[in-house]
């Protein structure tokens, strides 16, 4: 540690020149404000093209505002960059951005040259049209913009060179020796480093005219940006065929000055690493002293560019490991802090003490791209760190990923105020993810997989952050690590607890290929489930979950090749009412929305071949649509409806065509519906504003639909909004990747989201019901004033905050932190509200275990002045520490019968036993013994007229 | 007589509200001398008796009271107008100076619904509970009279305010009580409210004995406890989310204008500027001036940039972008006259948003007791059944429509006074001021 003290010191005293040469008077103040953006981050064991990120980033151009976007790679391919592997390894690769052509002789003669040996000059070639277009023709939310979405690009991007480079012997030697430094590969990069801070400032940051700067400087790395969005960045330098490890896309939303430099856009450099970040902060001022005080000044002005300085700082110049630097930056607090083994509270509190005012404040989400994972003191790849307490604890599990090549990491601030999303697939290539949002994943997901066999379309597990935790650390780290010839993904949290998949599931190759590989007969009742003829949806599930187990891939196609064939018979049979369209919509739903065992298939690829059958349903509907199904795409004519209500609830033969009754809760609706369902085909329609799906939806409603079936969903946003007061009988089921406050304000109406769904759920909901076949993300019905939601697994930070009226939850699984803040639902037991939190999971084969905690958070029912929070907890896990407000009480009987039809319900829905959730360690206990309940505490009046009235009331 | 028929609540009730009716005719008179203990610097009793004689009479004050400025030594009383000298031919034309245009348009983007007000200025938002229905209704009708607005605050929209809608302003803030579809689509305009200038950063408020049956039940919350609405939004934390935001609403109601309002943090500029590309048609800038006493005295006195200076920065920068006459910014906070609302517009605002002074004209003599819920003795600032049955909604309407006249013909006025022709024609005329500095103060 002395070594790298010693090293630290000189290196921060050796740009104390920096300024003195420069004149430079650093500012504290942000040229520029910025609140979100959106982001997404891929760290792959394969070298995958940077086209992949296209699509994900057109369906989050609504995050920005075309005023900045960028890419960052990471672990590139020397031959596309025309160099050999050895240069790409060892060189510097320099990428300047000149504004101005003509600063290109200048720049090489006085910051190149001097410095540096160049292996190889590459210019980064572009588009033959300057002006190219940026519209998406298809989507219409593009075109009609308030700003700069006029399908051109506003400012000439930058024209690139790539100089690889190595520093010169003699400039090493004078460097250590004006320094005092001896050795170490550290002082090579701290040249670079302190070249391109003079560079900028020659170039960008002193004059009036911007004319050139560094985009980036680290090994085997490379940053491209402009004033644009994130994926013009790739069109315009044609990176669609470029490969890399890592790749991160970022759209900016920057908000003030007239004129934008593709200088202020992300990502920034430290030197071997690439930060985008969707945020602001409140202490820029602060952190730049604190970047002061050791020498170092932005240039750039911008929240994420001294990010990026402190993430530098820490690990590059004090070597701290990446537990550590990831602790300075998003501080473990509160009773998460208490709940840290003794060594690490120690460690912790004094980066807090010193690294505090270096610590972010504000709401943030970093997405981190780094190469050399190399400390300065350490010649080649680093070992696992000696424990640094002489007790010999354990103390940086994260040394695994240290020795990795490249990696992604994903940070988010303590107090979870930034959307993110984590996910990975692991096969034959494994990858990872982390973004703004969870279906901008599956779009690039989805865009891997039709042209790469290793990949399919779900990822195998999606999943949040708990910011600043001792449970996750709010942090998950993308290793890539040699492995053999190639390479291997692993992914770890803060802590270095790894996190993956149960591999000896297998994975379904080529999904996409139209090779369907279905065994054997092609006649029409399949050999393996008999009951696709003439059985129910339930038995036909029952069924495949009974087969499934010792089925093959090939199986699994030949009976959706049969499901696919009976759906065609479109008419209702006589009997039943049902078509064998209608059941085969409802067993694939079904097989979609349920947990069970999968034998030795990988339960994401079975739900990839689910979405692909759906998927050819939805065509046959298409192009036949029937008197159950009407097709309505953003092309092509609106049917009206063609029954009235009143005429059609007389027709029982024709009502609920989709769910058929009886066969799960899930399945079918309390409320007589209108017999046509319209299949909307989502893709055409825009996320938000006059084109949108959720608009197209409220027209369909007006003119008399009730049941809506959104296939293909690609994060549009506001489904089922807008439907006004007293929706009662309309049900919207929801496939593919909903998008953010889906069932806000609904009144009336049932939403059902089969998967996983996003932030802000169900704003002040009113009445009518939310059925999730998933996790929920941030903000889930904040302010909501009733009505009744399900979620199968988790909801991320403040569910139910700020809630009134009497809404009614289940939450089968956790959820992240501050669950009913503010929550005040009056009196559950005469009308109010209430959650039911279950705190469980499922493993691998369908079955219900126990969390360890069924809720982690250090605030839980805050500040509640009503309802109630009933939380399955066997075990007495959650303790009084967590409560700030509420109280624990016995459950009562009424209490139980008041929930117990909501859990009867949930079994219905999810098909979780009521019975199961009584059972704890296989003996079945009494509800009080197994449930608990939380009330707010009597609250202490505040002043004297409050405590008279009270006395009065 | 009918007295056989009245309880004798009502008969208390009656004779309260004629004794107060009686006492805001007869003190501006200061027959019997000025109130000792009536106002502050801010409010002057000058300018609380001269607000009642607006109210009653239409017109500002002829018996010397001063209705022009406070007496605070800071703000907009120590600005004036540099008025033309009285001897200018022009000033003597059509001296009435009603063909002076005091409209400006809620809507200056090329889209979207044109909402244009004649007058420039609407009523703030104050919500159930904070206020009673009577004087949400009261506002309400005199925003229907002047054919513009008022808002609801949050707390909920009472059903007697829907046949007023096409006058009524939603807003949708944190805690967003009694914010439903259904209101939303009401709302010709729909305001959020991230902030407020007497109380930034702070969030809403509403302590617990103003939490009666009835507000609990318009919020759908627990009565008698006190409900906060959290300062930030949860679900908004970055400008993108505010845009998301803004297309939330514009999914519920396509047809509505959004209105942004925002206390005055030392980035205005930026926050302006962010919710004008968010699609803001109005932007609200609050200072903290305002606010009642509910608001405590440390956040009113301390927190934020003073109004006067928050106004010509956003304008300036504003202009700068080129966007100024893209978007309608009203500037809140403690404006209590027409030279206030003036000297707004002079230092760029399109127009004002009106709070306490229409609460003063309802007779408020800034007792500060707002915070209590039998705290009002003149039944404005409190839902207690007994109390807010002082004030009858026709004879507010009437109050506060007699004061919108009056500022209205003061503020043509000051325009013939400084020979302009129209309200958009003071816009961002700081040239117009003086600086009074200290001597300001009187």
């Amino acid at each position: 540690m002395t070594a790298q003290r010693e090293i630290a010191e000189k290196l921060i005293a050796s740009r104390s020149s920096l300024v003195a040469d420069s004149g430079a008077r650093p500012s504290s103040r942000k040229s520029e404000a910025e609140g979100g953006c959106g982001v997404i981050g891929i760290a792959c064991s394969e070298q995958v093209p940077a086209r992949h990120l296209l699509e994900s980033l057109r369906q989050m151009r609504n995050r920005g505002n075309g005023k900045g976007g960028g890419v960052a790679a990471v672990g590139l391919v020397p031959e596309e960059l025309g160099v050999t592997k050895q240069v790409l390894e060892t060189d510097y690769l320099i990428a300047l951005a000149y504004l101005d052509p003509a600063a290109r002789p200048g720049v090489e003669r006085d910051y190149i040259e001097p410095t540096f040996l160049v292996d190889r000059v590459h210019h980064v070639s572009t588009v033959p049209d300057v002006l190219m277009s940026r519209s998406c023709p298809d989507v219409p939310e593009l075109n009609s913009g308030t700003s700069g979405t006029s399908g051109r690009l506003e400012i000439q991007p930058p024209d690139v060179y790539l100089y690889f480079v190595r520093v010169k012997p003699n400039v090493i030697e004078e460097f250590k020796k004006r320094n005092g430094l001896d050795a170490g590969p550290g002082i090579e990069g701290e040249i670079v480093y302190q070249n391109s801070y003079r560079l900028n400032h020659a170039f960008y940051a002193s004059i009036g005219e911007k004319r050139a700067f560094v985009l980036s400087h680290g090994k085997n790395m490379l940053v491209l940006k402009m004033v644009g969005y994130g994926d013009d960045v790739i069109r315009y330098y044609q990176l669609e065929d470029w490969h890399a490890h890592v790749w991160i896309g970022h759209h900016r939303y920057p908000t003030k000055g007239r004129v934008w430099h593709p200088g202020g856009a992300h990502p920034f450099v430290g030197l071997h690493e690439a930060l985008v970040h969707n945020g602001d902060f409140a202490n820029y001022a602060s952190i730049c002293e604190y970047l002061a005080q050791r020498n170092i000044y932005p240039q750039f002005l911008t929240d994420t560019e001294v990010s990026v300085l402190v993430f530098d700082l820490l690990h590059r110049i004090y070597g701290y490991p990446l537990e550590y630097v990831i602790e300075s930056l998003a501080p473990t607090t509160e009773r998460d802090f208490t709940l840290l083994p003794q060594d690490k509270q120690n460690i912790y509190q004094m980066l807090q003490t010193t690294h505090m005012h270096g610590s972010p404040d504000g709401p943030w989400f970093f997405l981190i791209a780094q190469s050399q994972l190399t400390p300065l003191t350490q010649g080649g790849p680093r070992p696992p760190l000696a424990p640094p307490s002489a007790r010999g604890l354990r103390l940086t599990p994260s040394a695994r990923g240290q020795r990795g090549a490249y990696r992604l990491i994903g940070i988010t601030d303590t107090s979870m105020l930034r959307p993110q999303v984590f996910a990975l697939q692991q096969g034959a290539a494994s990858i990872g993810f982390a973004a703004s949002e969870k279906q901008a994943i599956d779009a690039a997901l989805e865009s891997l997989a039709l042209e790469d066999p290793r990949f399919w379309t779900r990822a195998d597990l999606y999943w949040n952050a708990r910011g600043g935790s001792h449970t996750d650390g709010g942090a998950f780290i993308f290793t890539i690590e040699p492995h053999g010839n190639g390479a291997a993904l692993v992914c770890t949290d803060k802590f270095g607890k790894q996190i993956s998949v149960n591999e000896e599931r297998r994975p379904y190759e080529s999904i996409h290929r139209g090779e369907r590989r279905a065994r054997g007969d092609p006649s029409f009742v399949s050999a393996l489930v008999p009951e696709l003829h003439s059985g129910t949806v339930e038995e036909i599930f029952k069924r495949v979950v009974k087969e499934l187990p010792g089925w093959s891939y090939e199986d699994v196609n030949s009976f959706l090749s049969d499901l696919e064939r009976s759906a065609q018979a479109d008419v209702p049979e006589f009997n039943s009412g049902t078509s064998g369209r209608a059941r085969a919509i409802q067993a694939l739903t079904l097989l979609m929305d349920r947990r069970y065992s999968t034998g030795q298939l990988r339960p994401s690829s079975l739900l990839s071949l689910f979405d692909r059958s759906f998927g050819a349903i939805v065509e046959q509907i298409r192009e036949s649509p029937s008197s159950e199904y009407v097709f309505v795409s953003s092309e092509g004519p609106r049917p009206s409806c063609r029954v009235v209500p009143e005429l059609h609830s007389a027709a029982p033969h024709l009502a609920s065509p989709l769910w058929g009754e009886g066969q799960g809760e899930g399945l079918h609706s309390g409320t007589s519906g209108i017999g046509q369902t319209v299949v909307i085909d989502a893709r055409g329609f825009a996320s938000e504003g006059e084109h949108s799906l959720a608009l197209e939806i409220v027209r369909l409603y007006k003119r008399g639909f009730r049941r809506f079936l959104v296939a293909h969903a690609k994060g549009h946003r506001f489904i089922a909004n807008g439907l006004g007061p007293n929706s009662h009988g309309v049900r919207i089921d929801v496939y593919g990747s909903s998008g953010d406050y889906l069932a806000s304000g609904i009144d009336g109406a049932e939403v059902f989201v089969h998967g996983n769904a996003q932030d802000q759920l169900a704003q002040i909901m009113k009445d009518g019901r939310l059925v999730v076949y998933g996790d929920v993300g941030q903000t889930f019905m904040y302010a909501a004033k009733g009505g009744r939601a399900f979620v199968l697994g988790n909801a991320a930070g403040r569910p139910l905050i700020n809630a009134v009226g009497r809404p009614r939850v289940v939450i089968n699984g956790t959820c992240l932190d501050y669950l009913a803040e503010s929550f005040m639902a009056g009196d559950p037991l005469n009308g109010g509200g209430f959650v039911i939190l279950n705190g469980i999971a499922f493993d691998d084969d369908g079955q219900i275990i126990e969390l360890d905690t069924p809720y982690p958070g250090g605030n839980l029912f805050s500040l509640a002045s009503g309802g109630a929070i009933y939380i399955r907890d066997p075990y007495r896990k959650v303790s009084e520490a967590q409560l700030n407000g509420g109280e624990f009480a016995d459950l009562g009987e009424r209490d139980w019968a008041l929930i117990n039809p909501y859990l009867e319900e949930n079994e219905r829905l999810f098909g979780i036993p009521l019975a199961r959730l009584l059972e704890v360690s296989g003996v079945i206990l009494s509800p009080h013994q197994v449930y608990r309940k939380i009330r707010p505490r009597a609250i202490r009046a505040l002043q004297a007229e409050e405590a008279w009235v009270k006395m009065h009331m | 007589m009918g007295t056989d028929h009245k309880t004798v609540e009502q008969l208390i009730i009656e004779k309260h509200t004629e004794n107060l009716r009686r006492g805001f005719h007869l003190w501006p008179e200061m027959r019997y001398g000025k109130m000792p203990a009536l106002g502050d610097h801010r409010w002057t009793a000058d300018l609380i008796l001269s607000t009642w004689v607006q109210a009653e009479t239409g017109q500002p004050p002829t018996n010397g009271l001063e209705y022009r400025v406070g007496n605070s030594g800071g703000g907009f009383d120590t600005l004036d107008f540099q008025f033309l000298p009285p001897d200018v031919p022009e000033l003597n034309s059509g001296t009435s100076g009603m063909s002076i245009d005091t409209s400006i348009p809620l809507n200056r983007r090329p889209y979207d619904r044109k909402i244009q007000v004649p007058v420039p200025f609407y009523g703030a938002g104050m919500s159930y509970g904070s206020i009673s229905e009577q004087v949400m209704l009261a506002r309400a009708k005199a925003a229907q009279k002047w054919n513009t607005f008022t808002s609801t605050g949050e707390g909920g929209y009472p059903d007697s305010l829907v046949p007023l809608k096409d006058h009524v302003i939603v807003q949708v803030a944190t805690g967003m009580f009694g914010v439903r579809e259904e209101t939303i689509q009401y709302a010709p305009i729909v305001e959020f409210k991230y902030a407020q200038g007497a109380k930034p950063g702070l969030g809403g408020h509403l302590l617990g004995d103003k939490t009666t049956v009835a507000v609990a039940r318009m919020r759908e919350a627990v009565p008698w406890v006190s409900l906060f609405s959290p300062f930030p939004f949860h679900s908004v934390y970055s400008v993108e989310d505010h845009k998301k935001h803004v297309d939330w609403i514009k999914t519920v109601n396509p047809e509505a204008l959004v209105c942004v309002k925002v206390s005055t943090p030392t980035d205005i500029d930026m926050v302006a500027v962010g919710s004008y590309y968010a699609g803001a048609h109005l932007l609200q800038i609050d200072g903290a001036y305002g606010g009642t006493g509910a608001a405590p005295e440390i956040a009113k006195k301390n927190i934020a940039m003073p109004i006067e200076f928050a106004i010509p920065k956003v304008h300036r920068y504003l202009l700068q972008e080129g966007i100024r006459d893209e978007i309608t910014v009203m500037a809140s906070g403690g404006l209590r006259t027409a030279f206030d609302l003036a000297k707004a517009i002079a230092l760029g605002a399109d127009g004002g948003v009106l709070g306490t002074v229409e609460l003063v004209a309802l007779g408020c003599t800034r007792c500060s007791n707002c915070e209590r819920g039998r705290g009002c003795p003149f039944g404005l600032t409190t839902t207690d059944p007994e109390l807010s049955q002082l004030v009858d909604p026709e004879w507010g309407a009437q109050r506060v429509s007699n004061l919108y006249r009056s500022l209205q013909s003061q503020l043509r006025d000051i325009l013939r006074r400084l020979g302009l022709g129209s309200i958009h024609e003071l816009r961002g005329r700081t040239d117009l001021l003086v600086y009074r500095g200290q001597e300001g103060r009187r």
